[in-house]
């Protein structure tokens, strides 16, 4: 009975303190929120093809290895495609995320509405900022919800992996934009 | 005149602080007189093969007391935190909208180490004795090595020192503490 108390309280003195401190840094204004920006060596023109094509997503965005079209024609405000994402936490089990395109105005503005049904929802905008002589600022700016309550209050964990993912994936863009950039 | 070595530690790690010194006391007087009658070589290969017959009932015999117990719990208390909080970091990991590898933050194994020590340390203060707190300490980073093996998460060689170095240091440091301070 006594072991049992010690290890309540010791279970109580390991998990409280970290629960409790997630649940308030989750309360936080810019919960939820990303933003990356990069300067690239290409122009707006350039750079575009690479955030809407299936073929150009899949070589920069890490674990997305399937990208399906219904109407490849028709990119514009409304379509919608899915993006089946490798989970290798999750034993690399296929995950399907809708991407819809909200806002359209090719080179330089983009926003796609993702989710994946129980798990999130989010806005992704891209803004293509051209600088001149070749040159292009991506601003990425996300924002999402998690459906599960669970997922809510580890947010504070979930967020700044997720920028760490989101940085990793600019700079794999900035390298295959600018090699293809420079073979032109 | 002492007792073969291997045998003598053998006897000594098989049997455990309660039992271990009675057993000991009366093979070594036994050991004595054989030595005394029939010669060296002849003690020696009658007391190695007394500890090894009494294994098994010495085992069982210990499994029966608390220390089993003890070290049960050590195991336990180091292992499956180690393991959920892989758990968790994979829930956390596969959990970012657009998904990421098995590659962990610093902080999250920073983490763990933390949680290991913490355990360990705890284990250590129910030690009773120093033999015991040795025991505790190697069961302790038995558990850390067995936790880290099916880890899902990837596990920089740092890293696996670091759980593997303060998962017995921090045990051994609390009981001399608890001992000595």
């Amino acid at each position: 009975m006594k072991w049992l108390k010690w290890i309540g309280i010791v279970l109580a003195a390991l998990l409280i303190p970290p629960i409790v401190t997630l649940f308030i840094l989750s309360l936080r204004k810019d919960a939820g929120h990303l933003h990356g920006s990069i300067e690239i060596a290409a122009s707006p023109q350039q750079l575009f093809p690479w955030l809407v094509e299936g073929a150009k997503l899949k070589q920069w965005v890490g674990w997305l290895v399937e990208v399906r079209v219904s109407d490849p024609a028709n990119r514009g405000v409304g379509t919608s495609c899915v993006w089946v994402m490798k989970d290798a936490n999750n034993g690399g089990r296929p995950m399907e995320i809708v991407a819809k395109t909200r806002e359209y105005a090719p080179p330089s503005h983009l926003v796609l509405q993702i989710s994946s049904e129980g798990q999130f929802t989010g806005d992704n905008v891209y803004e293509l900022v051209d600088l001149g002589n070749g040159r292009t600022r991506l601003e990425v700016d996300s924002r999402f919800h998690f459906s599960n309550w669970f997922v809510s209050l580890m947010e504070p964990v979930v967020t700044p992996a997720a920028r760490k993912k989101m940085i990793a994936d600019e700079v794999r863009l900035k390298a295959l934009v600018e090699s293809k950039a420079e073979v032109r | 005149m002492k007792p073969p070595m291997l045998a003598r530690l053998l006897l000594l790690t098989v049997a455990g602080e309660a039992e271990g010194e009675f057993v000991a006391g009366d093979l070594h007087e036994e050991f004595l007189h054989l030595c005394a009658t029939r010669g060296r070589p002849a003690g020696n290969r009658w007391y190695a093969w007394q500890v090894v017959r009494s294994v098994v009932t010495l085992l069982g015999l210990r499994l029966r007391s608390g220390e089993a117990m003890q070290l049960a719990l050590a195991a336990l208390s180091v292992a499956v935190p180690l393991l959920l909080l892989d758990r968790l970091w994979c829930f956390v990991y596969s959990q970012i909208p657009l998904k990421d590898g098995l590659d962990r933050a610093p902080g999250f194994l920073a983490v763990n180490v933390l949680y290991v020590c913490i355990c360990s340390a705890l284990c250590g203060s129910a030690a009773r004795s120093f033999q015991r707190a040795i025991l505790i300490a190697a069961v302790t980073a038995a558990a850390a090595a067995f936790a880290l093996w099916p880890a899902a998460g990837e596990t920089p060689a740092i890293y696996v020192w670091l759980v593997l170095l303060t998962a017995p240091a921090s045990s051994l440091l609390v009981f001399t503490w608890r001992r000595f301070g």
